[in-house]
């Protein structure tokens, strides 16, 4: 009780803003999300939302994001969840701070870099192919079950050098392990249980390969080969590293996917612009990430003492920046709550910004290029085949929706 | 002559190189090869995909200059 009344006496002071209670978690409609960020956006830059034994600071507004993207040095990565400040989980190198976060990322960039993806285009594009061939004859599917939850997970375990028959037991791990990230409590155990059965399976991994040497196109085999300060990396960071690779690139493309898919589905115009126009998929893909951004908000660790856009801040709190809010913050964009498909200054923080900036971005822009393009070619005409509301996961994780229900005409 | 000059707060984010890969491209980690190095010249006819390069960047490390 005592840290609340603190809480609540530190927003009121300082910002003259509300303080909220906001529960970023639960599934509300499709959309409410970033309606939510328009709003706390447009009715103040900086909120204090509490919870039941503590608080953080909510920055609503692109210059505030930017500038917490910016100064790393003093927006620490430590934690990322400003609900959790001091979670049961690291990732390497996502919570590793300057000095040691640019030798890991120097480790893992070439892996994932854009010439690694072109390399892998055609590999990826055929396990695209084969995943909706057999979709086709049938005129409907769930998009999310059917393609958006398994493309993704295959063409990631083939660029680190798993068989895709894995792909079902890493969809439920991912699904476990963000069934208790967004702070639910009810999702806690299973988290946990997940994050524990990954690590044994990459040190089953990890130790397949000590022993029996090295694999060309490996992840495990380059991680076991890659130095850091000149020593090999230790197994924590190992699996940690592992952990997080996993968890970043399956869950996010997915949900990605899908919000495309359904954008696409309610705008003929668009999806006939992009057949006609191939040229410009990755510019609706870059679009997809602003607009439609699954990052609800990204969480920092206040490392001293300052005052940050009129807040007093204190050594320790956690910061909120508002991605949502940023990126379609009308004092930043042109047109910001249009969906402009084939908009070119997109400089949008759908992946981040800073250091910190995802990894797996060249990754998942080709995977969501070469989805919409293969689909696109086979079934060009497709529409919701639901009227039901659909409801999206909470931001406190990533948004996602559950089900996307698509249907189209099959030629006899 | 305009010159595009990329600072070193350059992050490998990508969008400049594939907006205009006529003047840009990338090194083996995805960061753009000029991050931190001398200006390029940018040719009268590319000067509007210079601009939309320039508003393409998350970091704001690009700039549009005259020299």
């Amino acid at each position: 009780m005592e840290s609340s009344t603190i809480s609540e006496k530190k927003g009121a002071e300082v910002t003259g803003c509300p303080v909220m209670h906001q529960d970023f978690a639960k599934t509300r409609e499709l959309g409410a999300y970033w309606a939510l960020a328009n709003e706390l956006r447009e009715s103040c830059p900086h909120f204090y939302n509490e919870y039941e034994n503590g608080g953080y600071w909510v920055f609503t507004r692109h210059e505030a994001v930017n500038d917490i993207y910016k100064t790393p040095e003093i927006f620490s990565s430590a934690s990322i969840t400003p609900w959790e400040p001091d979670p049961i989980y690291r990732f390497v190198p996502t919570q590793v701070d300057a000095p040691d976060h640019i030798k890991y990322r120097r480790i893992l960039n070439p892996w994932f870099s854009p010439k690694a993806m072109e390399a892998a285009a055609p590999m990826m594009r055929e396990i695209c192919r084969g995943f909706i061939e057999p979709i086709v004859p049938k005129g409907e599917c769930d998009f999310y079950e059917a393609f958006a939850l398994r493309f993704p997970t295959a063409a990631f375990l083939t660029v680190i050098g798993v068989p895709t028959s894995y792909t079902d037991v890493f969809v439920g791990w991912v699904d476990a392990f963000f069934g208790g990230f967004g702070g639910d409590p009810e999702g806690a155990e299973g988290m946990a249980t997940a994050l524990g059965e990954m690590r044994v399976f990459w040190s089953e991994q990890l130790d397949n390969r000590r022993q029996e040497g090295h694999r060309e196109g490996d992840l495990f085999s380059y991680l076991l080969e890659s130095t850091f300060d000149d020593k090999p990396l230790d197994d924590e960071v190992l699996l940690d590293m592992c952990t997080v690779l996993t968890l970043a690139g399956l869950d996010t493309t997915r949900a990605e996917l899908a919000y495309m898919f359904h954008h696409l589905a309610l705008h003929p115009e668009h999806r006939q612009r992009l057949i006609d126009e191939p040229d410009i998929i990755p510019l609706a893909v870059e679009e997809t990430l602003r607009y439609y951004t699954i990052i609800f908000g990204d969480g920092r660790k206040v490392t001293r003492d300052i005052e940050f856009h009129g807040v007093q801040l204190k050594q320790g709190d956690m910061v909120y920046g508002l991605v949502s809010g940023a990126n379609r913050d009308p004092r930043h964009w042109e047109q910001a709550d249009e969906f402009v498909i084939d908009r070119k200054r997109n400089n949008h923080f759908g992946f981040a910004s800073g250091p910190h900036r995802c990894l797996g971005m060249h990754l998942a822009r080709r995977e969501m290029a070469i989805a919409v393009d293969e689909w696109l070619k086979v079934i060009p005409n497709f529409e919701l085949a639901t009227d039901a509301q659909l409801m999206e996961r909470g931001g406190g994780a990533m948004m996602s929706l559950s089900t996307l229900p698509l249907r189209w005409e099959v030629k006899a | 002559m305009k010159k595009l000059q990329i600072s070193t707060a350059c992050q490998g984010h990508g969008r400049c190189y594939t907006l205009a890969p006529q003047l840009l491209s990338s090194d083996d980690e995805g960061y753009v090869t000029i991050s931190g190095g001398d200006p390029i010249d940018v040719p009268d006819d590319l000067i509007e995909l210079a601009e939309d390069v320039v508003g393409s960047c998350p970091e704001n490390a690009i700039s549009l200059i005259d020299e």
